[in-house]
């Protein structure tokens, strides 16, 4: 179980890194199609790369946050509940920041900043939950039951 | 604590993660199929109450003329090859032609498209049953079937016709045409009424601009329908430059259709121009413009004058040189033409201070689940598809709709079966020429008043153009007191009109 939550939370911090490669792969896929001389406007579908980026963004990422947060309630890692929720936490910040940005573009500053506390808050939860797999007598309590 | 205490604790708080989500999930699931005119919740605006489902006037009664002979008399055949959808051979199809009064008849034949189709008249207010929307006024037309529209032409203009089943993907593909109706048929430098088209097999992204067999040097009527295909703008389907031949001097009305999801920006070069229609709808005294550029809406139609020679800018590099010697291009105008003061008032032939109904139609956006999917989703009033308002009026009804967007994006409102005249933009009146649409730009934090007659029975989709939209939920309808369809949307209905 510990070893899940520790695993979920690896995931959403790789995950931020990979929502990062694929909005350079979609930035540069545009400019691209551009040079051959397409229109980038309301006609343009998303290129796969924007499709990879909703699909992390909006379904994998929340995913994990939901499940580690579910699986925080029952394993033993201290701070794990309060490290789920705070991932949580930013996470919908970033989906929120998302959805603003279309109409206020400034606003994907923010999404883009935001983006590093949500791999920062997941490894600390990783990190939790790695210290409690550890050994360490004099920080872990006695198990109980 | 004790380990049962723990995994009770655990599991109340998984239901309370999982409860909410369970239920806005469940919540959004579209039954299938489905009648649309049994969708979301009635909307009186204000006015009586009145119903529709269980209403014993069919949709499929409201045809056109079922007797007489059509004046104009056409076969569409659409066809898939590719991914490019083809109307009589050609991208878009033919262009056709009638005369107000005349009786339009059109055979649509699916050849191979297993989707299935249909066609709309998009601006034409047609009797409901003839409208093309699948599932909601007919069924999809499978391959090997046809179906035969019937109508009057009744009001001198510019128009289009595209599929109206699974939408967002035909009309970007190319199921369309253009459709003009003029006053008298000498008006129209291109001959006679019927239909003109690209020849079968041609696409007419290859074939010159203008239709074909039209006398070139005599044209001054030619229809700008602007289109991107795979990322290629392009006018009547030509990319780049297209050329019109015309006699220096000699005027020209530019029908401009926009057939894409987004609004362009249209602008002339060489020569003043004046607008003279919008929508199908003449403009009171209209004034000479220049250094501006029009702003048309996704569906929406601009008609231009202007003398030779002169260009029409549809944006991305894409023109129209009219007249011989290429005129040198403007960049494009900094300042765009607002209608809502353009022209001189005039009669629209009601009064909307005194409204028998007054909808309010705002459009968000919100993180939730459409048919059981997570993403970023439309909403109508507050509410995503399908629990969307069903406007519900009768016959003669004055209606008053605001229009309000604060979704982020700009959406094309389009609304079926009806021409509607607006009013204001953000609490400014317009004080221009009577503005009649039947497809409006409304962009993000922008809300219009308009006005119109319930003079159409049926049910009518109110709907966003950027078609792609429309399949993600923002759709609403318009429907008349008593009247019902027999036809369903998805599931084995095979309907999928967005
Ligand atoms: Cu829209």
């Amino acid at each position: 179980m510990r070893a899940t939550y520790r695993a979920l939370a690896g995931l959403i911090a790789l995950g931020v890194v990979v929502q990062a490669a694929l909005i350079a792969a979609a930035w540069f896929t545009v400019l691209h199609n551009a040079d051959n001389g397409s229109v980038f406007d309301k006609n343009t579908g998303y290129n796969w790369a924007q499709i990879g980026h909703s699909v992390v963004g909006l379904m994998l990422i929340p995913l994990f946050s939901i499940i580690l947060l579910i699986v925080s309630f029952f394993v033993r890692v201290p701070g794990g509940v309060k490290w789920a929720l705070i991932t949580f936490g930013v996470v919908v910040l970033q989906i929120l920041f998302a959805i603003f940005g279309f109409g206020a573009p400034i606003v994907g500053l923010l999404h883009g900043l935001n983006a590093f506390a949500v791999a920062g808050v997941a490894s600390v939860a990783m990190r939790k939950a790695r210290l409690a797999e550890q050994p360490a007598p004099a920080t872990q309590p006695a198990p109980i039951a | 604590m004790r380990t049962s205490v723990r995994v009770a604790i655990g599991v109340a708080a998984t239901l309370a993660v999982l409860g909410p989500l369970g239920y806005f999930w469940v919540g959004s699931l579209v039954p299938s199929p489905y009648d649309m005119s049994a969708m979301g919740t009635e909307d009186f605006g204000g006015g009586p109450a009145v119903h529709s489902h269980g209403g014993t006037i069919s949709v499929a009664s409201l045809t056109g003329p079922t007797t007489g002979k059509p004046a104009v008399d056409v076969t569409l055949t659409a066809r898939k090859q590719g991914d490019r959808y083809l109307v009589n051979g050609t991208s878009p199809g033919p262009e056709l032609h009638a005369v107000k009064g005349q009786l339009v008849q059109v055979t649509l034949v699916n050849d191979n498209i297993n989707d299935g189709i249909t066609l709309h008249w998009h601006g034409v207010d047609v009797p409901n049953a003839e409208d093309g929307v699948a599932g909601l006024t007919q069924n999809a037309v499978k391959p090997g079937q046809r179906h035969v529209y019937r109508f009057v032409a009744q009001h001198a203009g510019t128009y289009w016709y595209h599929s109206h089943q699974v939408s967002h993907e035909q009309v970007r593909g190319g199921l369309f045409g253009a459709l003009v109706i003029t006053d008298k048929s000498e008006k129209s430098g291109n001959g006679a009424a019927g239909s003109k088209g690209g020849q079968p097999g041609a696409p007419r992204q290859t074939a010159p601009s203008g239709p074909a067999g039209a006398p070139a040097a005599a044209a001054t009527d030619q229809v700008v329908a602007v289109h991107t295909y795979d990322g290629r703008r392009t006018i009547n389907g030509a990319n780049g430059v297209s050329t019109m031949q015309a006699a220096p001097g000699a005027t020209i009305r530019a029908r401009i259709i926009n057939t894409d999801a987004g609004p362009i920006r249209v602008w002339v070069s060489g020569t003043p121009f004046k607008l003279l229609a919008i929508d199908g709808r003449d403009l009171h005294d209209p004034g000479d413009i220049s250094d501006k550029s029009v702003l048309l809406t996704a569906g929406g139609r601009a008609d231009l004058q202007l003398k030779a020679p002169a260009r029409i800018d549809v944006g991305a590099g894409v023109a129209l040189a009219i007249g011989g010697a290429a005129t040198a291009a403007n960049p494009e105008p900094r300042d765009t033409l607002d209608p809502l003061t353009y022209g001189t008032p005039a009669e629209i032939g009601f009064d909307p201070t005194h409204p028998t109904r007054t909808f309010d139609y705002r459009i968000g956006r919100r993180i939730g689940f459409l048919d059981g999917k997570p993403g970023f989703w439309w909403t109508i009033n507050g509410h995503e598809f399908p629990d969307v308002p069903m406007f519900m009026v009768r016959t003669g009804d004055v209606v008053r709709m605001t229009i309000a967007n604060s979704s982020g994006e700009v959406h094309p409102m389009h609304l079926h079966g009806h021409h509607a005249v607006v009013l204001s933009r953000n609490g400014a009146p317009a004080t221009g020429s009577p503005w009649w649409i039947d497809s409006l730009d409304v962009g993000d934090g922008e809300t219009y008043e308009i006005a119109f007659i319930a003079d159409n029975p049926g049910i009518w989709a109110d709907h966003c153009h950027n078609l792609k939209h429309a399949a993600d939920g923002l759709v609403a309808h318009l429907a008349y007191a008593g009247v019902s369809t027999p036809y369903r949307v998805g599931g084995d209905s095979d309907n999928h009109p967005e």
